[in-house]
């Protein structure tokens, strides 16, 4: 398969994920803490348990991808 | 991992060499499924026979995998494996003339072979391009099987072990390594609290693997005897989730078992990335992944292995156990 198709596409934006991660460390680490507490907890993991750390997570992500493109 | 069918007859040049190992001829095996009626029907299981992995859909991976231009980058866990596989046939002090390497695919495994005996002299080699489950040779025809990191996507391993036994000579050995046990927990578990955090459930990423304990069971029903099963920790560490996937992509170790789910949303990506760096991370900021390689050999009957002993024929008591710590009467000066 040559040219662009989705598959290209969607690996060359694969590519940048690293990089734009790398800013963003301090709230991954919140978000990671968020749900490593849960499995030791006695509360079982359910959906958006931390629904907010995760917003800060991909706020700052999308705006990393912004500078990015910029 | 080798692409497309190909019939190549490799002949060594020059005499083959003089080593412990004597001269050896090789077969090498990659895997492709044959259309046999009961495997392109649905995905429950028929009958006796497991039906877990769309092995149509795995030649097609490793197709791919073995196209890439850079592919080499990919080799490390196969070249690793393969020496330590081929460790354990320079351990076994015998000569095998003839040998049957399963998906063997760039031939790590003759490659550490040929460098020991430090001569640049090629194994003669025949491709074949076959099914593992369908192996296409005649009764007790190899002295040697070996086999590294390609069992693990059979669908029906009983019935693969029984015929691996029945193209050994008696007296041959089987000396396999295959992923199994807690082979990428992290990125199994990440995955699995991402998903479960983000969409509210989760569906299996990582194929399901075979169990150490399950090893011994396998093997001794498919009729070896002498078993050897130990268990290897390899842990390779890699800079982020995205970087152990692609790893995984071009070892053509892609997952394709018919459960898996082919989505995977950009949220739970980016989530797993942040569980994965905070659960198990390093402190350089590098993501470790285990890969559990089970070693197993196991050889086929013959007359000349040592058999266990028959009841009743113990010559020595345990009562005697107490009077070993106590010195003999013997003359001292």
């Amino acid at each position: 398969m040559s040219g662009s198709n989705a598959w290209t596409r969607s690996r060359e934006r694969m590519r940048l994920f690293p990089e734009l991660f790398a800013q963003c460390a301090g709230e991954a680490a919140t978000y990671g803490r968020c749900v490593a507490a849960t499995t030791t907890g006695r509360q079982e993991l359910r959906k958006d348990m931390c629904a907010k750390e995760f917003e800060a997570l991909k706020t700052c992500f999308t705006n990393a991808a912004k500078r990015k493109a910029k | 991992m080798s692409s497309g069918v190909c019939l190549r007859v490799l002949r060594a040049a020059g005499s083959p060499p003089a080593a412990s190992s004597g001269s050896w001829s090789r077969v090498r095996l990659p895997a492709d499924p044959r259309h046999a009626p009961r495997r392109g029907l649905s995905a429950s299981g028929r009958g006796g026979t497991m039906n877990v992995f769309n092995r149509e859909m795995k030649k097609k991976q490793k197709e791919w995998a073995a196209s890439l231009r850079d592919g080499d980058q990919f080799d490390y866990l196969r070249d690793e494996v393969g020496g330590r596989v081929a460790d354990r046939v320079y351990d076994i002090v015998r000569t095998f003339p003839l040998a049957l390497d399963i998906g063997g695919g760039k031939s790590h495994i003759a490659g550490h072979l040929s460098k020991k005996q430090s001569r640049r002299s090629e194994i003669p080699t025949h491709r074949l391009l076959a099914d593992e489950e369908f192996l296409p040779f005649k009764e007790n025809t190899f002295d040697l099987v070996v086999s590294s990191l390609s069992l693990h996507w059979i669908n029906d391993l009983p019935g693969a072990l029984r015929q691996i036994q029945q193209v050994l000579k008696p007296d041959g050995v089987f000396i396999g390594a295959m992923v199994g046990g807690e082979t990428l927990y992290e990125l199994r578990c990440s995955l699995q609290l991402a998903e479960t955090e983000r969409e509210g459930g989760f569906s299996p990423h990582v194929s399901p693997y075979t169990a150490v304990t399950d090893l011994g069971n396998l093997l001794g029903r498919a009729g070896f005897s002498m078993l050897t099963v130990d268990v290897d920790d390899v842990q390779v560490n890699y800079p982020g989730i995205i970087e152990v996937m692609t790893d995984l992509q071009g070892m053509g170790e892609s997952n394709c078992a018919w459960n898996r789910k082919s989505l995977l949303h950009r949220d739970t990506i980016l989530a797993a990335e942040a569980i994965y760096k905070e659960m198990y991370g390093n402190e350089d900021g590098s993501i470790p992944a285990t890969f559990e390689i089970l070693y197993m050999i196991g050889w086929k009957p013959h007359e000349s292995q040592a058999k266990p002993a028959k009841r009743g024929s113990a010559n020595v008591s345990f009562g005697d156990l107490s009077k070993i710590s106590q010195p003999t009467n013997t003359n001292t000066s």
